[in-house]
């Protein structure tokens, strides 16, 4: 193995970890604004890219284009989940939406398999045929994009939670709900509305996982659930900034192991980063310590 | 009738799965690593018993207690967390556990064929029943009567001092913990014992289907594991039972008629389920009732 090869994984791995961290960021929102886990959110986002992929067969679209109509089924789907698992369900009792978002993501799992007949489709890629080269070093273009993007979306997601009247109230609630709701802070919207943001970014990754693989699967809801999982718990519950950063590391971690053990073993070595992260900092990379469970 | 044994013995083995999660869901822990644990079981009694020749008996006591002993170690960094993190952690060593056998490689030659497990191509030849003349009846048989114990063990356990202690757990930590009672030891039990029992669970599992692979042990299997105590209800362990026949019995078998449109309403009837019976299908409420009737009836006996 040449250093180069070394270097080169674990850039390629830092590119496609944003798409991990958008996900990460997800799944900290909504357990930071409702403290619940909502295991449906990484079949809402492959449930908007395969919405986007139906709609460019039937017209042809721009790759940019099929990317933004995902974002935006997701958000769909996102509001979707929430009316069905929390918003009709009672809330003091954590198991019962818990489950319920379970049956959520095998239901989302099930529509995707009954329409494609579980067969992986194509998905339109961006820049896939572009290669920056810095003499041994080089950049995938695809990668490159899915990066710029991501980190779009992650700026305009900070001025939405710190810039606006929507995202004083989505912080409001999440730091003290009962307080929120005295100031007139309407929470069923709030909460529908963090559904309905994190539903739109799981949307905007599903749709690069999917570009940057080449293909969109069924087969892929359980390993990126596993993965947002994983990142948010290493980036630490509710940290967003702390999603990003562990977002970028599993990815090159991963890719690293990719190269270095192959396929089969590449995941071994991510859950012993997470077992590392349990043992030695449980409470991810940006500890919160007044955190209500 | 070979369909009606088969279904029995798929619904007694999936509840000793279920009952491996209630013991865990008890003390308010939601665990992802009982297929880890179930397929733990499954691949060192069907090794024992292909490999070195072992009783099943023995075979599936040794695998269960491997599994109740791992899940004695990975509890105690695990169960330092709680809530999602606990989630996440379990989840990562299911998953763990489930690439182990896939990399995981050891055949010896037996007559003609090589048998053992082989990474990604499983473990074939797990010929105990059929080698040693047992029927589908025998094994269906066998199966209850492991279930019926397991059930009869957990419906005593729960009546007891230990069960009080698991619930007290369960329903606040912090006032279970302000009367004195050990939080930690009181979970790694809990978890060690839904190990041993995801074992026991593992070990039929294997040697019923006589073929088993990495696949079969994976993050979806473990959320079956948890969502038949939640959907039964955690007030007592018929819940689980009447969770797996609804399920296993009625939503997968029953609605076969509806062809693949029966995974469709498979999820979206456990979301139903949930808003409609938010406590689980035998809650507290059922429980009274059927209490009550049967007071009454032995009462007008009395009189």
């Amino acid at each position: 193995m040449e250093f180069i090869d070394i270097v080169l994984s674990i850039s390629d791995g830092v590119l496609f970890g944003t798409t991990y961290a958008l996900i990460g960021i997800g799944f900290t929102m909504i357990f930071g604004v409702m403290h619940k886990i909502n295991l449906a959110y990484a079949a809402t986002s492959i449930g908007g890219a395969y919405v986007s992929w139906a709609i460019s067969t039937l017209v042809p679209l721009p790759a940019i284009l099929v990317f933004l109509i995902s974002a935006i089924a997701a958000g769909v789907i996102g509001w979707l989940v929430y009316l069905c698992c929390f918003r009709l369900v009672p809330l003091d009792t954590p198991l019962t939406t818990l489950l319920a978002t379970v049956g959520m993501l095998i239901f989302i799992d099930e529509v995707v398999v009954h329409e494609t007949d579980g067969m992986p489709q194509p998905y339109p890629a961006i820049f896939d045929d572009v290669f920056f080269e810095f003499g041994e070093f080089g950049l995938r273009g695809d990668l490159l994009f899915i990066f710029v993007l991501s980190f779009a979306a992650m700026l305009v997601l900070l001025y939405l939670l710190y810039r606006t009247r929507l995202g004083i109230a989505t912080r409001a609630v999440a730091q003290q709900p009962m307080a929120a709701q005295l100031c007139g802070i309407s929470i069923e919207r709030t909460n529908a509305s963090t559904f309905v943001i994190t539903g739109m970014l799981g949307g905007l990754a599903g749709a690069m996982i999917g570009a940057s693989v080449g293909v969109l699967s069924p087969l892929l809801t359980l390993p990126v659930t596993v993965k947002g999982l994983i990142v948010t718990v290493i980036g630490g519950l509710g940290s967003i900034p702390g999603a990003i950063i562990a977002g970028l590391m599993v990815g090159a971690f991963e890719n690293l192991f990719l190269a270095l053990r192959g396929v089969t073993e590449r995941d071994m070595y991510v859950m012993l980063l997470l077992f590392l992260f349990l043992t030695f900092r449980p409470g991810g990379l940006f500890h919160r310590s007044a955190l209500r469970d | 009738m070979d369909f009606l044994l088969g279904l029995t013995q798929l619904i007694g083995v999936h509840t000793i799965l279920g009952l491996s999660a209630y013991v865990v869901l008890l003390t308010g822990q939601v665990t992802i690593a009982q297929a880890g644990f179930f397929g733990i079981g499954a691949y060192i009694a069907a090794m024992l018993t292909t490999l070195a020749g072992w009783h099943i008996v023995p075979a599936m006591l040794v695998g269960a207690s491997v599994a109740g002993v791992v899940a004695c170690i990975v509890g105690f960094p695990a169960l330092r967390v709680k809530g999602l993190m606990l989630v996440v952690a379990t989840t990562a060593f299911g998953e763990f556990v489930r690439l182990f056998w896939f990399n995981f490689d050891y055949q010896i030659a037996k007559g003609e064929i090589m048998v053992g497990p082989e990474g990604g191509e499983g473990f074939k030849q797990i010929r105990y029943f059929p080698e040693n003349g047992w029927t589908t009846g025998d094994v269906a048989l066998f199966i209850w009567v492991i279930l019926i114990a397991i059930m009869l063990a957990l419906w005593w356990m729960d009546r007891s001092r230990a069960g009080a202690v698991l619930r007290a757990v369960g329903e606040d930590e912090l006032a279970a913990q302000s009367v004195g009672i050990n939080l930690t030891a009181t979970k790694v039990t809990a978890f060690a014992v839904g190990g041993f029992i995801a074992g026991i669970g593992g070990g039929i599992y294997a040697h019923y289907t006589t073929h088993i692979e990495h696949a079969n042990f994976s993050v979806l299997l473990a959320t079956f594991a948890i969502a038949y105590p939640i959907l039964g209800g955690l007030t007592n362990v018929t819940g689980t039972l009447f969770a797996v026949v609804f399920i296993q019995g009625i939503l997968v078998e029953g609605l076969r008629f509806m062809g693949d449109w029966r995974n469709l309403l498979f999820g979206a009837l456990i979301v139903v389920a949930m808003n409609v019976r938010p406590r689980g299908l035998i809650d507290e409420r059922v429980v009274m009732i059927v209490g009550r009737a049967f007071s009454t009836r032995k009462g007008r006996a009395d009189a």
